[in-house]
This record gives structure tokens, C-alpha cells and sequence, in this order.
């Protein structure tokens, strides 16, 4: 699978309707800035959701409440039919490796060649030793993303589209079945942001994940997007399609379409 | 002088606003309570890198990465700078030792200097220069970079994987290069010794080892764990918890320094009072 950039959604993209992620009035402050005030929000199987909203408006919070970088402070929090709340370490853990995460800087290990970038999660979480079978894994994520002649580069040597696609690789590389997407065509030329939204549709048609995607790049929401969520003052303002959203009479929320 | 532009403060205002206080308290209790938060936080890594140390996995390929790298490549500034303090130090005593004509008490004297002070106190000086702002300037990259909470993400456990490490690496290196500094330099002191007269290396050396006691290496050998354990923590502290951006990296590299610098001298008076407790 390579970076197609003609591939777009079919009406075949739509969900099956089953939840793997579930937001019951979830809130999160930081001192006295309340960010997520009650955010309610639904992730089905499959299904690409793109949040959008100004910067500060805690998209970013929403995605690492989900991963556990960032506990939240009251609410329920449902990942796989499981209440994060009530589960011991060990169990958090489970859930977490089954849930990728790509980083707005791709933040990939400079000290590690790409090779060494994607046997690292391998080896940490699978427990994967065989170097034959990792150096198989590794082979197939970096055709997923077309990075295969780069495997022994750093990620220093690599351009921003390059290590975006890397970061997707390392996060692919352990078959997650919901994907988490920070501002994912931040920084990149419209060419190169093109292709990272068309290899997450891939993604979505491949490994069959679900995905939230947080975006400002309106061309990546209406090429990625199931359902778009709009964020204000810490509450999800607005939901929707992007063709419902982009003739919203809320002037504030078509903003985002103009 | 001229008239101040300045008006009072109605009395009623003065009051509400600075209650019972004066400037100068307010600045002096805030740096107290800075430094007291300091304390408690560097407390409460240590107490978690002792939990973090004792819990399995252990990171041993990490470790003994960390201790090339810490190690190794700390040798050759340990080594050059070791001999040039043995020289130095020779050269410099040389008069005073001449003028008492105690000359011949040179070797036994510069040998007591470096193996019980100079050698650690110096050693651990650069070595915080180099490995404490290095560890402390990695540490606020890869937290900056967002590279912490990738590796957290992708189920490993950063805490254990990058800070007990290091500060491990620090704590069993810092005594096997105190030990290599204190050769070098007892090698930089019979070059000295050489310059303006002829001593023999067997005279030179069985002069030393006459000299040395027991109690003068081992409280010197042991305070190195203490040094090399207090910049690990400090580097990795200052570089795991740094502010986000690119002046958090310079911040983080540059304090751990100062402070790692600045325990070492703490930790070498303390184990100086120690060691005088059983010594006199």
C-alpha cells in the first residue's frame, strides 16, 4: 500500500455502529483553565472522526485522555466496551496497545535508525525477538507507508512528510485497532498532506481501525472524515457530515469550511 | 536629588495590598518556598527511581548502552584532564616542599591530595559538565520532541527505561573513572617530579604506595557512588520534568549542571565530616 492521492471515501465507509470509544461528560482542567468541560462523544468501528475547533480548545487533551497521557479529572471514559476508571495498571496497559498514536512531530527516536524505530514498539510490547520476523513486520510497515528504500536512515536524514509517515509506520506496525491522529498534515506542503490523508484512509480500509483525526487542514477533514466534531468552550458545539457542517447555519462553525 | 514623581500610597491602599509584609520578605519567602518545592520534587524522583530500580523488567541492554556511552566516552577528558592536575600539582608544591626541604615528600603528598580530594572532587566536576548537561539536555529534547509520550504510549515505561538507566550508568561509572583519573594523575605527577630531577618510576611509586593507607581510599572511593548517583538524578530530573520548547532543552542542560556541581561540593563536605568522625 502506497500514498494514493486519488483515493477518496465511498458511501461503503460508513461505520457498522459498534462503539470503541465512548466520552460520558468527560472534563479536564489544568488549574484553572477548564478545557473539556463535558465533552459526550461516540467513536464507531471503522469510522474515521475528525475534531476540529481553535487552537486551545483542548483537541489535543481529548486524544490523550484516550491513550492515558492525560488523566481526566470526572466523567466516563469507555475504550472497548471497557470504563477505563475501574481497570488495574496491567489492564490499562492491554488497552493501550491496542490503540496507535501518531504525534504532531512524528516524535520519532533521533538516537534510532528507522529500522531500529519500528523494532522498538515491537520488541516492547510484542516481545518480539526474532530478528526474521521483525525485519518482516518492519519491511511491510515501510511499504505501507512507501518508506522501504529509507530503512536504515535516521529519522535527522528524513524530510517532514518522510517522518510523518514514519511515525504512522511505528504506530501501524503493531496493528491497532483505534487510531489516534494529532494535526497530522501540520507543517506539510499540500502535495505531501494529500498523500498522509489518503494513507489514513488506507489505513481505514486495510486494518479496518477507527481513527479520530484532530486537524485545522479542512482539505484533510473533508478527505478523511465519516463525522466531524466542532469544539467550543470545552463542549462539542457542533456534529455532523462535512457536507452538514459546511452549510451549518451556525455562522461560527461554517467559518471552518470558508 | 530631584522631587520624586512617585505619590504615596493612601494609607488604606498601602494596607490592603501589602498586609504586614515588605517587598524584600515577599521576594526572600518566595525563593525559600522555590527552593523548598525544588527539594521535595528531587525527593520524590529519587523515592521513585528507588521503586522504579527494584521493580522488574530490568533494563540491562539499556544499561550497559548507557554505561559505554556514559563511561567510555568520558575517558579521554577524564584522562587528560587527571594528568594534567597530577603535573600541575607537582610543579606547583615543588617550592614550598623545597623551601621546608621536604622535597622528598613530594610524591607521598601529591598522592594523598589527588587519591583523597582532588582526583573525585575534579573528576566528578567535569563529569557532571559533560554527563549531567548531557543527560539532562537528551532528556528535555525527547520530552519536548514528544518522544517521552510516544515511548509511554507504545507500553513502555519511560521512567524505568531512560532515568533509572542513567542514573545507574552515572553511579557505577564515576568511581571506575575517579580510579583511572587517579592513575593518570599520579603518571602526570612523576612526569612532573621529572622535569627538575631524576626519579626513578619504582621510587616514585613504592614512595606512593608507602604513603597511602586504607582509610585514605576507601571514604574517597565510596563517595564517588554518592557523586555519580546525585548527578544522574539531577541531570535526568532537570531533563525528564523541563519546560516545553526549544529554551526548556538550554534551561534543563545548564541548571543540572549548576546544581549537579553544586550537591557535589555538598555531598564531598558531609562525607568529609563522616570520614574525620572515625579518622581523629
Amino acid at each position: 500500500m502506497t500514498a494514493n492521492t486519488n483515493l477518496t471515501k465511498t458511501d461503503d465507509d460508513t461505520p457498522s455502529g459498534c462503539a470503541v470509544v465512548e466520552m460520558r461528560h468527560l472534563k479536564k482542567s489544568f488549574g484553572n483553565n477548564e478545557v473539556l468541560r463535558d465533552i459526550n462523544l461516540v467513536i464507531n468501528k471503522g469510522e474515521n472522526l475528525v475534531v476540529l475547533g481553535k487552537s486551545g480548545t483542548g483537541k489535543s487533551v481529548l486524544i490523550k485522555c484516550i491513550v492515558g497521557l492525560v488523566e481526566i479529572d470526572g466523567g466516563k471514559l469507555i475504550i472497548l466496551g471497557q470504563d477505563v476508571s475501574g481497570l488495574t495498571e496491567n489492564e490499562l496497559i492491554e488497552i493501550h496497545k491496542k490503540i496507535g498514536f501518531l504525534f504532531q512531530s512524528g516524535a520519532l527516536y533521533d538516537s534510532m535508525s528507522v529500522r531500529e524505530n519500528l523494532e522498538f514498539p515491537l520488541r516492547r510490547q510484542l516481545h518480539l525477538m526474532s530478528k526474521e520476523k521483525m525485519g518482516l513486520l518492519v519491511k511491510e510497515a515501510l511499504q505501507d507507508v512507501g518508506l522501504d528504500e529509507s530503512i536504515d536512515m535516521k529519522p535527522s536524514e528524513l524530510s517532514g512528510g518522510m517522518r510523518k509517515r514514519l511515525g504512522l509506520a511505528r504506530t501501524l506496525i503493531l496493528r491497532p485497532e483505534i487510531m489516534l491522529y494529532d494535526e497530522p498534515t501540520t507543517g506539510l506542503d499540500p502535495i505531501t498532506s494529500k498523500e498522509i490523508s489518503s494513507l489514513i484512509l488506507e489505513v481505514q480500509k486495510k486494518y479496518n481501525t477507527s481513527s479520530i483525526i484532530i486537524t485545522h487542514d479542512i482539505e484533510c477533514a473533508r478527505l478523511t472524515a465519516n463525522r466531524i466534531i466542532v469544539i467550543k468552550d470545552g463542549i462539542c458545539a457542533a456534529e455532523g457530515s462535512y457536507a452538514d457542517l459546511e452549510k451549518s447555519d451556525d455562522v461560527w462553525v461554517r467559518s471552518f469550511f470558508e | 536629588m530631584g522631587k520624586s514623581v512617585l505619590k504615596p500610597l493612601p494609607n488604606k491602599i498601602r494596607r490592603a495590598e501589602i498586609p504586614d509584609d515588605n517587598i524584600s520578605r515577599t521576594v526572600s519567602d518566595s525563593v525559600f518556598k522555590k527552593f523548598f518545592l525544588e527539594v521535595s520534587c528531587i525527593t520524590t524522583f529519587t523515592v521513585r527511581f528507588f521503586k522504579e530500580f527494584i521493580k522488574p523488567p530490568y533494563e540491562i541492554n539499556e544499561l550497559m548502552k548507557q554505561s559505554f556511552l556514559i563511561g567510555y566516552r568520558s575517558l579521554p577528558l577524564v584522562a587528560i584532564t587527571g594528568f594534567i592536575i597530577g603535573l600541575v600539582l607537582t610543579i606547583q608544591s615543588r617550592p614550598t616542599l623545597v623551601k621546608f626541604g621536604a622535597v622528598s615528600l613530594l610524591p607521598a603528598m601529591v598522592a594523598v591530595s589527588i587519591i583523597r580530594e582532588i582526583g573525585p572532587a575534579i573528576t566528578a566536576l567535569i563529569f557532571a559538565g559533560k554527563v549531567g548537561s548531557g543527560i539532562g539536555a537528551e532528556l528535555a529534547s525527547m520530552n519536548v520532541s514528544e518522544q517521552i509520550d510516544a515511548m509511554q504510549v507504545s507500553g513502555t515505561n519511560p521512567f524505568k527505561y531512560l532515568v533509572v538507566t542513567r542514573v545507574l550508568s552515572a553511579t557505577l561509572m564515576l568511581p571506575v573513572l575517579v580510579v583511572f583519573a587517579d592513575a593518570i594523575g599520579l603518571v602526570g605527577s612523576y612526569v612532573g617530579i621529572n622535569l627538575k630531577g631524576n626519579v626513578s618510576a619504582y621510587l616514585f611509586f613504592s614512595q606512593i604506595f608507602q604513603s597511602l593507607e586504607f582509610k585514605d581510599l576507601l571514604p574517597a572511593f565510596i563517595k564517588t557512588f554518592f557523586f555519580g548517583f546525585a548527578i544522574g538524578i539531577i541531570g535526568s530530573y532537570k531533563g525528564y520534568y523541563s519546560n516545553k520548547g526549544t529554551e526548556g532543552v538550554g534551561k534543563a542542560a545548564n541548571s543540572a549542571v549548576v546544581l549537579a556541581s553544586l550537591t557535589v561540593f555538598l555531598i564531598d563536605l558531609i562525607a568529609v565530616q563522616i570520614t574525620s568522625l572515625f579518622q581523629y
